[in-house]
């Protein structure tokens, strides 16, 4: 009996072998049509050479430009595509789906940039070292949203709480000194952060409007005292700012580090604070009570965890991260605070969290490549490439919905993320 | 509207009486919306915003501002301020043009100017206030060629719209002038007038992007840059000012950003100076004095609606002979015999 049904319907088990050898098959046409835009598309003025600057003159060790011949590389790139996508198309390997398209995407903007270039040069080390600054308020507003979001509490308000970070930092800054003013910063996130957990948890107000209120708040708080104050005294808001400093011989190796060792307070801090909350969440008891609150309160609850002071800390602790993120646009930056000056980075953030599925490490990744995009398109605009300036200002954007849907895909929240739990 | 029309007639001496009595009593009042940026910019809302201060010192008038936050912002605030009984609107910005036109034809009896729109054809109660600002960044960009260590010099937008291109054409063919008149090869990144592409970034918010940009111009050889982003800049200013002024010097747009940004003034080697203020004040008057009417008012280097700001920190280091050719260069925009742009 058993057999005989097992017979007439698929077991859900080949259904998804079915629909993941699908998946294997279209990315597999995928790279094939890009192996023919790299071939047709990605045309190459023949004997012209992409130079790639990797150190400055000041740099401690020296090493040559990277000097790549524009055609035969575009001519190679669109041979590994096309192997990868002929591979993927009749095999259908769906084990190495998602590595084939990775390294595929990865071989077209390495042919796109020889194209771009081909017959002018850039500095490829200060691109790189662009990617990871401009990561920075992206990646801890994202770990901001993974801390609250982990314990279920929808985190809309990061934006303010960036911006709070950055008005606390230069105007404490200003009066106090750099160090005082980031602790500010750090306090002042903190404080909107137990302000959005009591709004949501004691209150049970909806997670989203109390996000946009605090958004809102600040805002317009800022605004005003930027607007009415900062210009008539101006000593409030002439911060000092955080150098970049050099590690010692990891700083000097070339490329990587300008890119991961001479950079400021800020990078370093976003970088460690990463590697911390990845190890608190998924190896201390206290990281699985936080995520069991997330998931399933209710269970969590009965096996002895407060549920309302888990949810209090933790997002009282993502407005801490996300102060901090706050203080590098005025205190590892510009030293001043303008309106507005977050522009929305705290929203970027909350997507890198959702892209890089509610985990750190994903949510630091996710901003890496979004800052990649984006300093990628700044050289772009000053090769006079034929791409418009409006496509190029896109390309952060477009660049993370291309790996998201491609790399990523279905991303699942916490359980009961955005619920609010009532004790019986 | 007859009805109404009735009921003035019949109480039309009461009611002159009264308006006369009132119009005596309360002052004239000049309102403006600002564009994005906010009005403590430092440079193009600050500096409209002070002709209606300087209108305020010089006459006994009132003046108001809202600031639009973003650009969904323009319509709600200009609804608010047409029921705010102002007797002048000034709106600040390119990016108003659509919402001004809508108001100006929807209330005919209110009096508008905005500036950086010209309307063709042009709309009877709005005067339009345009630069000709490609002629004071003709002169930055000569200046610019000359004093660059590198032979490298950098521009960045906000947007890509007209007003702020205009900057970026003047500063461009100011450069190549400088290299037809000295057989030099200085380089101009971050604006191509051909294409009418450049780098931009897509907003006038956001400071660590000035710096981003400025800091990517740099590392491509560039050792001054003029930003041309509103408060964008002063994110510049800050890199130039932690890298020395040897690697990397400013030049300031709109206002003399020596002055609206004192503490990183050594920075700035000059400004390009887009005398809003003055135009501001200028349509305030007419408005004041009746001879108000649709149109337009061009600033130029003529009229001195734009121009160069002292050199401030510079003066000492700009070679005297670069002094006297942009003076001569200044007197041939005005004279007609030195055409901006080709």
């Amino acid at each position: 009996m058993t057999d005989m049904t097992s017979q007439a319907t698929p077991s859900p088990d080949e259904k998804l072998d079915s629909a993941s050898a699908r998946r294997a098959r279209i990315m597999g046409g995928v790279l094939i049509a890009l192996a023919l835009l790299v071939l047709f598309g990605l045309n190459v003025t023949p004997g012209e050479v992409a130079t790639f600057r990797l150190t400055t003159p000041r740099d401690a060790i020296q090493v040559g430009n990277l000097v790549v011949p524009g055609g035969p590389f575009n001519m190679i790139a669109a041979a590994l595509l096309a192997f990868l996508g002929v591979r993927q198309f009749l095999r259908g390997g769906a084990k190495w789906t998602n590595l084939s398209l990775g390294i595929g995407l990865a071989i077209l903007v390495m042919a796109f940039l020889v194209w771009a270039t081909a017959g002018k040069s850039f500095s490829l080390t200060g691109m790189l070292q662009a990617t990871m600054v401009r990561a920075v308020p992206i990646a801890l507003g994202g770990l901001a949203g993974v801390l609250s979001e982990r314990v279920a509490v929808v985190n809309i308000a990061i934006e303010g709480m960036l911006l709070a970070g950055a008005f606390t930092g230069a105007l404490i800054g200003s009066l106090l000194g750099g160090w005082v003013g980031m602790f500010a910063a750090i306090l002042v996130g903190g404080g909107f952060g137990m302000l959005l957990a009591a709004l949501v948890v004691t209150y049970r107000m909806d997670q989203i409007i109390a996000g946009v209120v605090i958004n809102l708040f600040v805002l317009g708080v800022t605004s005003y005292v930027s607007s009415q104050v900062f210009s008539e005294y101006r000593h409030l808001n002439n911060a000092p700012t955080f150098r970049a400093f050099k590690i010692p011989l990891l700083g000097d190796i070339p490329v990587i580090g300008p890119m991961l060792f001479n950079q400021n307070l800020f990078v370093y801090g976003a970088l460690i604070l990463v590697a911390i909350s990845t190890y608190y969440l998924f190896h201390t008891k206290n990281g699985l009570r936080a995520r069991a609150v997330g998931e399933h309160p209710r269970a969590a609850d009965t096996l002895g965890v407060d549920v309302y002071r888990t949810r209090y800390i933790h997002v009282t602790l993502g407005g801490m991260v996300a102060g901090f993120g706050g203080a590098w646009f005025t205190l590892g930056s510009v030293g001043r605070f303008d309106e507005n000056m977050t522009n929305g980075r705290g929203y970027i953030g909350l997507a890198a969290m959702i892209f890089g599925r509610w985990h750190p490490v994903g949510a630091l990744s996710a901003a890496l490549i979004f800052g990649f995009a984006d300093s990628i398109q700044q050289k772009l605009a000053l090769l006079n490439t034929p791409i418009p300036s409006e496509f190029l200002a896109m390309a952060p954007y477009i660049a993370t919905i291309i790996v998201v849907a491609g790399l990523i895909g279905r991303s699942k929240p916490p359980a009961a993320n955005g619920t609010p739990y009532t004790k019986e | 509207m007859t009805f109404l029309n009735k009921i003035t007639a019949r109480t039309g001496l009461a009611a002159a009486l009264l308006a006369g009595t009132v119009m005596t009593a309360s002052a004239f009042t000049a309102c403006q919306v600002t564009d994005t940026g906010g009005i403590d910019d430092a440079g193009f809302n600050q500096t409209a915003w002070k002709g209606v201060q300087d209108a305020m010192e010089a006459s006994d008038i009132e003046g108001r501002f809202l600031e639009s936050q973003a650009e969904t912002d323009y319509e709600a605030n200009l609804n608010s301020l047409i029921e705010g009984n102002c007797d002048i609107i000034v709106t600040v910005g390119f990016l108003m043009g659509d919402a001004t036109k809508a108001a100006a034809e929807a209330n005919p009896e209110q009096k508008f100017s905005i500036v950086d729109f010209a309307y063709d054809p042009t709309i009877p109660n709005v005067l339009g206030q345009v630069y000709a600002t490609d002629q004071g960044a003709f002169l930055a960009g000569y200046l610019a060629a000359g004093m660059s260590q590198t032979g490298v010099v950098g521009t960045f937008g906000g947007i890509n719209i007209p007003p702020v291109t205009a900057f970026m054409d003047g500063f461009y063919y100011g450069v190549q002038y400088y290299n037809e008149q000295k057989g030099t090869d200085v380089m101009v990144l971050g604006w191509n007038p051909e294409s009418s592409e450049g780098l931009f970034t897509g907003n006038f918010d956001s400071l660590d992007d000035g710096r981003a940009f400025a800091e990517n111009l740099h590392q491509e050889g560039a050792d001054i840059v003029m930003p041309v982003a509103g408060p964008v800049g002063l994110g510049s200013a800050q890199l130039a000012d932690e890298m020395g002024t040897d690697s990397l010097k400013i030049i300031g747009v709109d206002a003399d950003q020596t002055q609206t940004d004192p503490e990183k003034a050594h920075v700035y080697l000059t400004s390009v100076l887009k005398r809003m203020d003055s135009t501001v004040t200028q349509v305030i008057d007419m408005a004041m004095n009746d001879t108000f009417e649709g149109g337009l008012i061009v600033g130029t280097l003529e009229n001195e609606g734009v121009g160069l700001a002292p050199y401030g920190a510079f003066e000492d280091s700009i070679p005297e002979e670069l002094k006297a050719e942009i003076e001569a260069v200044k007197a041939g925009i005005i004279d007609g015999s030195i055409q901006v742009g080709m």
